[in-house]
């Protein structure tokens, strides 16, 4: 009863801190720029729709390539830690790296830079050519002044080389279409 | 860098025995030989020239009289270097042809008459082709008719108005109720590719010579009626017969359209804009040529893999389209998957690659079979026949690693590349003297070894645009995922990259890194099992399920 009570407050403590941190710019849907971006081998367009509720933030990804249409979701925390089945994560799709289909990968949030920054970094189960590996993943997602641009920036623990993609804000009468 | 040098050194003392090659092994003939430009466009230059490939197939179906270079942006780089072969070992001498006014001069008397199609209905093109095949006719548009009548011509049949307004179903299935009993069983020709505002038949003088059916149909599923009317086709072909040509773009896929044809147990051969078949197919191969590969190690050795990475480049692409003559090539090891149908109809190119190849280069069979198919959909009861025909073909032209590809599942080359275990047992039990297969076009998950030889998949495909920072990246981040030593990564390079871009890739590479050729590759796997055992599952994503 008491773990319970202590649970409660915190809560009540934590989470309307969480849901202060959200800078309100980030919700929405915003387009990758693929001229200015990292070359995304594999995919032909993304759209990244953010939306921000209290400390969970839905990063929401939906992607082409020919007719490939593909929708992936992943709602992470930033008041703790999480375990997400199926975290997508976005790939170079010409690499034999395959994601591992009902596994879990343990998934940390939180804001930065007076929430202007999202910093997601997770441990996402793999297969490849040699059977079953992780990768340590971190991913920041800045908002730029004036709240039309977002930079995502993705490190690997497996890759010397940073990936940065652009996207630029999907204004809202256009996004409803 | 001993291998290099030593490279150079077989290059340099090999120039002398080459150029006392050069002498014609044949006596001399004569033939004539057009320059074709860039202009494909139905408004402008695509009527002529849809004139001169059907003169080329009815000129050409007693005799090689008719040989067309084309423009240096062709899909096919290799109608000039071919051109020179020809003069050099088989003793041609070509009489340059201008204008289709000259080339109607010399060659009008291989044709009977002309047939009229309207570049209005666009379909029309194609049954003239097929006409054209069966009463040797000429193929004009209205506006070409007073040069056919110049040179004697007269009228055979007049496309005008007959299939205005109707769908393409319904054209070929008229067409196919008026040729297709004359027509051969042997072959189809699916005169595909380009919509829109331009067409490149460059096939067409083969599908006229043979007396094909040509078509445009479409294998989506989208299109009940075309895709219909195209199984009755194929179930009315002779079992192994050959597709020639090439899938319409937008209205399905590739792996659409090889899916079907593999599923009847029939042949593909690219594309709908291969040139000068109805010439190439006369010539044999030159006295006393006999195709010997570039092996670095015997069939029964055994090697000892050591703890590093091991990379194979392969450029699986048709031959002709790739970077056979561009720079760069012989700077490092690199398999070539040869067609290996051209053995029967164009073997004078196979010689030609063979000839020029350097000691870095490596031919290696495939696609899938005797021609591109897709394994996982061939009817059991024809796999073995057509295995056959290709292990027969890997002889002839020294190859012993075979190449497979199922795209059946993919999407474009990405996706589901994969082997299911029942095909894989099916290779193994029909290539028994194989060193080793690879698999894929994309990357694929398909990995085996049984009796020392190795089945394995692309782990990279190396998009042409991609930078190539990001190529370095990619491959070293290829090498930490997969941190056993020894790893065996294979690569697949898209057909137009730029081997000297790769060269510079490789110095860039992260550990203990080894460049090997693909048969070198296939020994050092054999021998450490450091890859996972897998095919694929039927859990497994598939983009297009098959009909």
């Amino acid at each position: 009863m008491k773990r319970i009570l202590v649970h409660l407050l915190l809560a009540a403590v934590l989470l309307p801190l969480a849901a202060r941190a959200a800078d309100p710019a980030f919700n929405g849907r915003w387009r990758l720029d693929v001229a200015r971006s990292t070359a995304l081998d594999g995919w032909s367009t993304l759209d990244l729709v953010i939306s921000v509720d209290g400390p969970k933030v839905t990063l929401h990804h939906e992607l082409t390539w020919h007719s490939t249409q593909v929708t992936a979701t992943n709602v992470v925390d930033t008041a703790q830690p999480a375990v997400l089945v199926n975290f997508f994560r976005l790939d170079q799709r010409h690499m034999a790296v395959y994601a591992r289909p009902k596994e879990a990968a343990t998934v940390q949030a939180a804001w930065l830079d007076a929430s202007r920054t999202l910093r997601v970094e997770a441990l996402v189960p793999l297969e490849t050519s040699q059977g079953n590996t992780t990768m340590r993943l971190y991913d920041e997602y800045r908002l730029g002044e004036g709240g039309t641009e977002l930079v995502l920036i993705e490190l690997h623990n497996t890759r010397d080389r940073a990936l940065v993609y652009h996207f630029t804000k999907v204004p809202e009468e256009a996004a409803k279409k | 860098m001993k291998r290099i040098l030593l490279s150079l050194l077989l290059t340099c003392s090999l120039a002398p025995v080459l150029r006392a090659a050069a002498a014609p092994a044949t006596p001399a003939r004569e033939a004539y030989v057009m320059h074709f430009n860039s202009d494909w466009k139905i408004a402008s230059g695509l009527p002529e020239k849809v004139l001169l490939i059907g003169l080329q197939g009815l000129a050409n179906r007693t005799e090689p009289r008719l040989y067309i270079v084309h423009a240096a942006d062709f899909p096919w780089e290799i109608t000039g270097p071919l051109k020179d072969f020809y003069e050099r070992k088989h003793g041609v001498h070509f009489t340059e042809l201008t204008t289709a006014e000259e080339a109607l001069a010399h060659l009008a008397q291989y044709a009977k008459g002309y047939v009229v199609w309207d570049p209005a209905v666009m379909p029309t093109m194609n049954v003239a082709y097929t006409i054209a095949g069966l009463e040797d006719a000429l193929v004009v548009t209205p506006a070409l008719i007073p040069l056919a009548e110049k040179h004697g011509l007269k009228l055979i049949d007049d496309l005008r108005g007959r299939y205005t307004g109707r769908t393409d179903a319904q054209i070929f299935a008229d067409a196919k109720q008026r040729y297709w009993a004359r027509c051969s069983h042997d072959q189809l020709l699916l005169d595909g590719g380009q919509r829109g505002d331009i067409r490149i038949p460059a096939i067409a003088d083969w599908g006229v010579r043979q007396k094909m059916f040509f078509h445009e149909l479409s294998a989506n599923p989208i299109h009940a009626e075309e895709l219909a009317l195209e199984k009755q086709f194929f179930s009315e072909l002779n079992p192994g017969g050959t597709i020639f040509g090439w899938h319409v773009y937008g209205k399905d896929t590739e792996e659409q359209h090889t899916t079907l044809i593999s599923t009847y147990g029939l042949k593909m051969e690219g594309l709908q804009s291969l040139p000068n078949l109805s010439f190439n197919c006369q010539f044999t191969f030159t006295p006393g040529f006999k195709f010997t590969n570039h092996h670095h190690v015997a069939r029964d050795a055994k090697l000892a893999a050591q703890d590093k990475v091991y990379i194979s480049f392969v450029q699986s692409d048709g031959i002709g389209i790739g970077v056979w003559t561009k720079p760069g090539r012989g700077r490092m090891p690199l398999a070539w998957g040869a067609i290996m149908g051209w053995v029967k109809f164009s073997p004078a190119a196979l010689e030609y690659f063979h000839e020029s190849a350097t000691p870095a280069d490596y031919f290696i069979g495939g696609l899938s079979g005797p021609s591109y198919m897709y394994p996982n959909h061939i009817p059991a009861n024809r796999f073995g026949l057509l295995m056959k025909e290709a292990s027969d073909l890997m002889a002839v032209l020294d190859e012993r690693i075979f190449e497979i590809m199922d795209n059946s599942a993919a999407d474009g080359n990405l996706g589901n590349a994969d082997l299911t275990k029942e095909t894989v047992d099916r290779y193994y039990a029909n290539f028994p003297d194989v060193t080793g297969f690879i698999n894929g076009y994309g990357p694929a998950r398909t990995r085996d070894l049984r009796d020392s030889r190795p089945l394995i998949s692309y782990d990279y495909y190396i998009d042409p645009r991609r930078p190539r920072e990001e190529v370095q990246a990619d491959m070293n981040e290829l090498i930490a995922l997969n941190p056993k030593r020894p790893y065996f990564l294979l690569v697949h390079v898209r057909e137009s990259n730029d081997v000297n871009s790769l060269v510079g890739v490789i110095k860039q590479l992260n550990g203990p890194v080894e460049v090997v050729p693909l048969d070198l590759f296939m020994k050092y796997a054999a021998d450490k099992k450091t890859y996972t055992t897998r095919y694929q599952l039927p859990e497994d994503p598939k983009h297009f399920k098959g009909y």
